[in-house]
């Protein structure tokens, strides 16, 4: 997309997205705009000069500089960063978003940054040992999973605080390819409900505290230090699942040939080098509902040939 | 509580239709001579083995660039003088004729098709527009309907084909306030020279103007509107095998392809407004003070630190470049982008309107 005019009067440049024109088209009276959120994907805040030379009135000299892209139709590359509204302005800090790598079962895979999901039992008996790798055809008999914490991620304020209720994350909406897996509990592997699949197949979760107990719970340990937390400051709630591999990948190459390729990796019960193992690279998206904080959590789905 | 969303209220959403013209001048070098090779064969003009119509492209329209401007036809009555078993493609030509009336004129109570009327008043009968020029243009020219009173086009009715002259234009300039709406294809208004002759019909809807083939002559033989004008007959191009002595001639003497390579080449100019009818969906994205002074842009914190304040007391400051339009589930059905940056603190409020075109 190209940078929109700003040479003069602010202009807007609206679009309906790819998903916004398919309701449209279904013609059920699905395409119907409720509400609204405000973005700025394109300001890096990194450019607030708090300390300029020349005064207040350019510390965001650069910020207010920054040229805009036309808007997008997929409505998957948008709004990936929200404005937020909190009624109080004598917030100094906010909570984020990160993956907990402390957490027994919840280790990346070495070296990739990754957590893999195993599609099929093969693959499972052949890496399901390795730290991170995840068991998509049986998750239930695997320990392995993904946990988010939420919270103050900062050694000026303590853990022992409770987070400010305001700031707590209640809700959780998850988005994966449908095409590849589903979420499930970590505990039991239950399914999660999805809510909407969109045009470009990426399936919606939400999960809430309270209602998805399975899933979304208070992170209650307010020691300091503790060893197995990855956020610093107060803690707000944590989010655990697992992924369940599809039927396509796990009974076909297909959909790997297509998105896909292969690499090398040490089986980890012989500890020999296996050639060729298909792989997938994406992204699950997590966002907190309520604080707008959004995290990609990198995940690759493998298979054995 | 933090939120990222605000719910539109009722007196936040509101409808509106707005009428858009533009301006679509056409010369009649499009038509004929602009993309002629030396053997004569012109790549924008585009025949069809059935003959019934010949189409006008902006280009050569073997090129993906090319685009579908207009079609011309001609036709006449089965009532007309022209008509008659010697006549060149004779049931072609009151085929086209018949279709186009019953598409454009309806018909009666028993079932005919009604004729073009000279001056749209069918019941009190009058004159009949029994041979005819017909213009059909392309939606994407014509759109959602030609503006009233904007239509005008020129012929050069007299001289040869190398040398035309008198020129003819024919408008609908009082159809502004003086149109019918008895046609079954929308309204109508009348095409009139400058001498208030009625020289043919304009469906504003369907985009087709009809011509009187009276324009090329004045030959009382036809069942024409009267003229003092055309004084020449050398309708036709050079080295064309159809009869060139006269408009009638050429209807009768000629196939309809070629009666429509004559009349191109004495089309000088056409031109008209069209208008699309935008409906528009305009939402009030209401920004109060208190609302969306924070972002969860990943950038804005340092270590959850805010990175725009140093102090509790500082005022925080958020910058909006995109508005996202959602459904009731959270899809994000429409997007809207500001041109810069909108600087948004507590001390500022904003009314951001987003209109969406349907």
């Amino acid at each position: 997309m190209a940078f929109l005019d700003n040479s003069g009067d602010i202009i807007l440049d609206a679009v309906l997205t790819d998903t916004g024109r398919m309701r449209l088209a279904k013609g059920d009276g699905s395409f119907k705009i409720a509400k609204f959120a405000l973005g700025d994907d394109e300001i890096n805040y990194a450019l607030y000069n708090k300390n300029h030379t020349s005064g207040s009135a350019y510390y965001d000299l650069e910020i207010l500089q920054t040229p805009v892209l036309e808007a997008f139709t997929n409505n998957g590359s948008s709004m990936k960063s929200k404005l937020v509204s909190i009624p109080r302005t004598n917030l100094l800090y906010m909570p984020i978003l990160k993956i907990n790598p402390f957490a027994s079962g919840n280790e990346q895979v070495e070296s990739s940054g990754s957590f893999f999901v195993a599609v099929d039992s093969d693959t499972e008996s052949s890496f399901g040992l390795e730290g991170g790798v995840l068991g998509g055809e049986n998750p239930s008999a695997d320990n392995s999973f993904i946990r988010v914490d939420q919270g103050l991620d900062t050694t000026e304020v303590s853990p022992t605080y409770t987070i400010d209720a305001d700031l707590a994350e209640t809700q959780y909406i998850i988005e994966i390819d449908n095409r590849l897996g589903k979420i499930c509990a970590s505990t039991d592997a239950t399914l999660a409900n999805i809510s909407f699949i969109d045009d470009d197949n990426i399936a919606t979760y939400f999960l809430s505290l309270g209602t998805d107990l399975k899933f979304v719970k208070e992170n209650t340990n307010r020691s300091n230090p503790a060893p197995l937390e990855c956020i610093a400051g107060p803690r707000g709630t944590t989010l655990t699942f697992k992924v369940q591999a599809s039927l396509d990948l796990n009974t076909s190459t297909y959909l790997f040939e297509r998105l896909g390729g292969t690499f090398n990796m040490r089986d980890a019960t012989t500890g020999a080098t296996v050639s060729s193992v298909y792989y997938i690279d994406t992204t699950i998206r997590v966002t907190g509902a309520t604080t707008g904080y959004r995290l990609d959590v990198p995940v690759r789905f493998i298979k054995k040939p | 509580m933090a939120t990222t969303f605000k719910t539109f209220l009722t007196n936040d959403v509101v409808s509106t239709r707005t009428m858009l013209h533009e301006a679509i001048p056409m010369t009649g070098t499009i038509a004929s001579g602009t993309y002629t090779n030396k053997a004569g064969a012109e790549h924008n003009i585009k025949n069809y083995s059935h003959g019934m119509f010949q189409s006008v492209y902006d280009y050569p329209y073997l090129s993906s660039s090319a685009n579908h401007i207009y079609d011309i036809a001609v036709g006449y009555s089965a009532l007309s003088a022209l008509s008659g078993a010697s006549s060149i493609q004779n049931s072609k030509k009151i085929n086209i004729y018949n279709q186009m009336a019953q598409v454009l004129m309806g018909h009666s109570a028993s079932g005919e098709i009604l004729r073009f009327d000279q001056d749209g008043d069918l019941l009190s009968g009058g004159t009949k527009l029994n041979e005819c020029v017909f213009f059909n243009f392309s939606r994407l020219l014509s759109k959602d309907e030609i503006k009233k009173g904007s239509f005008s086009a020129t012929f050069l009715t007299g001289g040869t084909q190398a040398a035309p002259f008198g020129a003819l234009t024919v408008t609908d300039a009082a159809a502004t306030n003086d149109f019918r709406i008895n046609s079954p294809a929308g309204e109508y208004g009348i095409l009139q020279d400058g001498s208030s002759n009625k020289l043919g019909l304009l469906f504003y809807q369907a985009g087709i103007a009809v011509v009187t083939a009276s324009v090329f002559t004045s030959l009382s033989t036809l069942n024409l509107i009267a003229r003092q004008r055309l004084v020449s007959y050398g309708i036709g191009a050079p080295g064309a095998s159809y009869d060139t002595s006269s408009m009638e001639s050429l209807m009768t003497g000629s196939h309809i392809t070629a009666s429509c390579d004559a009349i191109r080449n004495r089309l000088q100019s056409v031109s008209f407004n069209n208008t699309t009818e935008l409906n528009s969906t305009i939402y009030f994205c209401r920004v109060n003070h208190n609302d969306y002074n924070y972002t969860a842009n990943p950038t804005y914190l340092s270590g959850s630190k805010i990175r725009v304040k140093n102090a509790t007391t500082d005022s925080p400051v958020s910058y909006i470049t995109t508005i996202g339009l959602y459904s009731a589930d959270n899809e994000l059905l429409a997007v809207a982008k500001l041109s810069e940056p909108l600087k948004k603190d507590p001390t500022t409020e904003f009314t951001l309107r987003v209109r969406l075109d349907y």
